[in-house]
């Protein structure tokens, strides 16, 4: 294996996200290539990952400023490999369903390409300096995203998303601090290692709990924010309905996927260490989310903004599943955070194709698209069907593993809540879908096509990655249970580890 | 006569007889703008290549019978006012070219010589004389386009200046009846052994006095009008260097001299920083013109590199060096954390005010619209692509937004609040700092989410070559940040008991 192949899945498509921006309309080529570059490393790192390995994995650490004890380092396990592996898979096939943008193609490639690079590094970055680098640095390009190529409200839903989602960075990168001052290396340095610092937390008598719940908090506040969970969701519909089709899927399959990440790597080793009264308080964060988000669907006119909220709703089962904190239910909310970022991208990906084919995204002046775009209608059945849970694709799998992990911990009526509505979410997925696809078309749609075959083609992929997941779910969920087991055990650091 | 042992001063030297000379040199010569403009950018690196041969100064080398010191902080803040005024000079050298440049680039030298003084001095006369040397030298720049908007600019200028100099020779003159020594070390011994309410008084003045030069709220009226109206590029040495000259000099006479009183000033700094930061934020979001946008951001700036005050005054002696078992204490890193943030904000304030200039240069000076008016920004991404992009990254970098100079400044300083418990304050900072992206962005909206508002801009070459050199430094630092940090810490390590 190539060294310091982390940094290397990050440097290239920065180097393509800076030629694209200046090769105008061949970007989209630039774009491909630094996009694929990283695909086949993290297929060659898949290859090469142990699986049953609870260690960090190809870890790279650099002293960058020892005077603070800031270094960098980037390394992988089964929590971060899984979204780092799905970075690489969205960016591409986000980049060909993009392949028709003709408005300043060469921003445009630039900053899908500056986004992957910034996720991928908040996934492998151990850190957490160089974590909050990475986890700013993304709204950068979202921001332009919006603000470009977004709908007749860009610049509000632009400025909006990135205020809301900077002030819960800010809280967060306070507890950064807090948890820096308070733990002294045993040779008076301090550091800001991710590892170290979050095993520190066990100790009781550097972090006594009554100050451990106040940087828990503060970081809690900055995940969920991300994720996002109720109430703190109110962002997400905005940036989604302005946003362009690509900075949707961007939003909603990776961008989403940090806040879960960050639960998985920082809040679930201090949870164990804080006041109990938390994992009730995010319990009923996790089941409001899953519960009001499928109603706020429900209630949506826009196929768009529908498809928003059930982001919302499905990343309420990954905070569910983390915080009922039994093997399988951590497992499935990994799973879930993986199987949700495909799944949107076919969601979003329908929403768009149908906003540039037929002019509007309003469910009720949709209607019989299915008989004017039949290949296209086959696909949106497809992600929707795998949005409800259908047996067989990938959804399925991680929210059946939650609820079935989240029985043993949590209380029975809350997993009954959580049951009852699944039909709720069947309802409006179903009710969209017959509403804009089916039944009679309308005349005025009558000339209405199947779209370009790129927008197809990326959109069968996801299919059928949907599908493969979903029969063999053990390609991902093998990684997952070593790391499931790691999350509940105490934090190792690198060094005893042995990696460093 | 062996003048060697004046070697750490040949900058000052240099840059004052290079100010005479280019007087002289106008006098003599017709066309001289083009050699004044390349012989003071000359001289400038010139005195920074000297100043940078010894940025470590390990122990304070004491001149003119123990009133100038070079320390690692003279040496820091001397570079900072250096590289300002180089990226000024070298804008200037496009903007002006004509009658009167020799006049212009003299008094930005002697500005500078007065600001180096300042951060040089350790006894109360070298300092005002350093201090009064810049002010007056910046009051004739800042009239120095002779519009009328300059001459009012010029004027508020020179009255609250004058006022803020005479509030600050009033507690100069309470501390030398206190002390009966204008030395800063004589007087901190003086006010820790009889500490009366004359000393308190004294204090009062000499805060009210720095806090118009360094223009916290409220004694900052001045300073958006005075901003907004000057020659763009006197505006960037003024927020940029000539403010900084307020914070060299207050730290040295409230952290140094004044510190019996610290519980006095702490109490102080903490209204004056929260004031100044959240006033200053909220003033800025409802501002057109954008030289008064960043007039405001300036002041909102001012506000947080305060807290290194407040940290100090909380922390400093609060445990023995010992307790903190080999790191920093929270008083340098306070400190430190001030002065990452001063040498960050000037140089991005000085290239956001170099990029409004180019934008100004532009617009018709005939007609009765602003020139810095937020809609001539209006799609400057298509028409100034380079000026665009650089103040893209200036305004992320005021906000905070990581990996530039501006993040490092505020992560050093808002996690020193943290670590010396101020955690109201550093709440404060980083909700203010928040705010703060609501006019950064509506600046960066306007440049690159709008459609262009008239023609294309032809970028200037002067203009051109200081912004992009500002922009390498604020990437540089916000990427490289390990050296700068050492250097800041160590000319912190000055103002604390060794």
């Amino acid at each position: 294996m190539i060294s310091n192949v982390i940094s290397l899945m990050i440097a290239i498509p920065l180097i393509g996200a800076i030629i694209s921006f200046f090769a105008g309309s061949k970007a989209k080529f630039v774009a491909l290539i630094a996009s694929l570059i990283p695909l086949v490393l993290s297929l060659q790192m898949y290859l090469e990952f142990d699986k049953n390995s609870k260690i960090m994995q190809f870890v790279e650490s650099y002293n960058w400023v020892p005077t603070l004890g800031i270094k960098y380092t980037l390394g992988v396990d089964g929590i971060g490999f899984p979204l780092l592996f799905l970075s690489a898979i969205v960016s591409v096939l986000v980049i060909i369903y993009s392949w028709g943008e003709t408005k300043k193609p060469g921003q445009y490639f630039a900053l899908l390409l500056l986004n992957e690079v910034g996720v991928m590094g908040v996934f492998t970055a151990l850190d957490f300096f160089l974590f909050y680098i990475f986890w700013e640095v993304v709204l950068i390009p979202m921001f332009f995203l919006i603000g470009n190529w977004g709908g007749p409200r860009k610049d509000y839903a632009a400025i909006k998303f990135f205020i809301y989602t900077h002030v819960a960075s800010l809280v967060m990168l306070l507890a950064i601090f807090a948890l820096y001052f308070t733990y002294q290396m045993p040779d008076g340095t301090r550091t800001f290692d991710m590892l170290t610092l979050l095993a520190a937390t066990a100790d009781k008598t550097i972090f006594p709990t009554s100050l451990l719940n106040i940087i828990f908090a503060g970081l809690l506040l900055g995940f969920l924010v991300k994720m996002p969970a109720f109430p703190f969701h109110t962002w997400l519909p905005d940036a989604h309905v302005e946003a362009p089709t690509a900075g949707s899927v961007v939003l909603a399959a990776l961008l989403l996927k940090m806040g879960g990440y960050g639960l998985f790597r920082v809040i679930l080793p201090i949870l164990p260490h804080v006041d109990k009264a938390f994992v009730t308080v995010i319990a009923v964060i996790a089941v409001l989310s899953i519960v009001y988000g499928a109603f706020l669907a429900l209630a949506q006119k826009d196929i768009k903004k529908l498809v928003a909220y059930s982001s919302v709703s499905h990343m309420g089962f990954v905070t569910l599943g983390a915080v009922a904190f039994t093997w399988m239910s951590i497992q499935g909310a990994m799973f879930q955070q993986f199987s949700h970022g495909i799944i949107t991208c076919v969601l979003f990906m329908s929403a768009g194709t149908i906003q540039h084919v037929v002019g509007t995204r309003i469910i009720a002046d949709l209607g019989g698209l299915a008989d004017r775009m039949p290949k296209f209608a086959v696909l949106m059945m497809a992600g929707f069907m795998a949005s409800l849970g259908l047996p067989g694709m990938s959804g399925f799998v991680a929210e059946f593993m939650v609820l079935t992990g989240s029985f043993a911990t949590l209380p029975t009526y809350t997993i009954i809540v959580v049951f009852l509505s699944v039909a709720t979410t069947a309802a409006y997925h179903l009710w969209a879908m017959q509403k804009a696809m089916f039944g009679p078309i309308l005349r005025k749609y009558m000339d209405v096509h199947d779209p370009h075959s790129y927008e197809l083609f990326s959109m069968a992929m996801i299919i059928v990655l949907t599908l493969i997941f979903g029969i063999q779910p053990g390609l991902i969920t093998d990684m997952m249970g070593a790391a499931a087991t790691q999350v509940m055990e105490p934090v190792m650091t690198l060094s005893q580890m042995g990696v460093i | 006569m062996d003048f060697s042992h004046y070697a750490p001063l040949y900058a000052e030297a240099l840059l004052t007889f290079l100010a005479v000379l280019i007087v002289l040199l106008g006098s003599i010569m017709k066309n001289s703008a083009k050699l004044v403009g390349i012989l003071s950018a000359a001289g400038i690196v010139a005195a920074l290549a000297m100043v940078s041969s010894n940025l470590m100064v390990s122990k304070p080398l004491l001149f003119f019978f123990d009133t100038i010191s070079v320390d690692g902080l003279s040496q820091f803040f001397k570079a900072v006012f250096l590289v300002v005024s180089l990226l000024v000079v070298i804008a200037s050298i496009s903007r002006y070219s004509g009658k009167g440049a020799d006049e212009y680039f003299a008094l930005l030298l002697f500005a500078t010589v007065g600001m180096m003084v300042v951060s040089s001095s350790v006894d109360l006369v070298t300092l005002f004389v350093g201090f009064e040397l810049a002010s007056l030298s910046t009051y004739a720049l800042a009239a120095f386009d002779k519009s009328k908007k300059n001459l009012e600019a010029a004027m508020k200028y020179f009255i609250f200046g004058s006022v803020a100099s005479s509030f600050m020779l009033f507690g100069f003159s309470l501390l030398y009846g206190m002390a009966g020594s204008t030395r800063l070390a004589d007087i901190a011994a003086a006010s820790l052994a009889n500490f009366g309410p004359a000393t308190l008084v004294a204090l009062i003045f000499v805060i009210v006095g720095f806090a118009f030069k360094m223009a916290l709220v409220p004694f900052h009226m001045w300073a958006p009008d005075t901003y907004e109206g000057a020659p763009p590029l006197v505006s960037a040495l003024l927020a940029a260097g000539s403010k900084k000259m307020g914070f060299a000099a207050a730290f040295r006479v409230i952290m140094v001299a004044l510190i019996a009183l610290r519980l006095e000033w702490y109490l102080a700094f903490a209204i004056l920083a929260a004031l100044t930061m959240t006033l200053g934020n909220l003033a800025a979001c409802w501002q057109n013109n954008v030289r008064r946008i960043l007039a405001y951001s300036s002041i909102a700036q001012a506000g947080y590199i305060a807290i290194g005050f407040v940290v100090v005054g909380a922390a400093y002696g609060a445990a023995p060096i010992a307790a903190f078992n080999g790191f920093y204490p929270p008083a340098q890193l306070g400190i430190a954390g001030a002065l990452l943030l001063i040498l960050g904000h000037a140089l991005m304030k000085t290239g956001a005010f170099i990029g409004t200039a180019q934008v100004a240069s532009k617009v018709s000076s005939g007609s009765d619209s602003d020139p810095d008016d937020i809609s001539n920004y209006a799609g400057l991404a298509k028409r100034a692509p380079i000026t665009a992009f650089c103040m893209l990254i200036f305004m992320f970098a005021l906000a905070g937004i990581p990996p530039t100079a501006g993040y490092i400044g505020k992560f050093v300083l808002f996690s020193s609040a943290i670590y010396s418990g101020l955690v109201w304050l550093a709440m404060l900072a980083i909700l203010n700092s928040a705010l703060s992206l609501v006019y950064y962005l509506r600046i960066i909206s306007y440049m690159y989410l709008k459609d262009a508002a008239g023609p294309k801009i032809e970028e200037q070459k002067g203009y051109v070559v200081a912004l992009v050199l500002t922009l390498l430094a604020v990437v540089w630092i916000g990427v490289f940040p390990e050296a700068f940090i050492n250097w800041a810490l160590q000319a912190a390590a000055v103002l604390l008991p060794q």
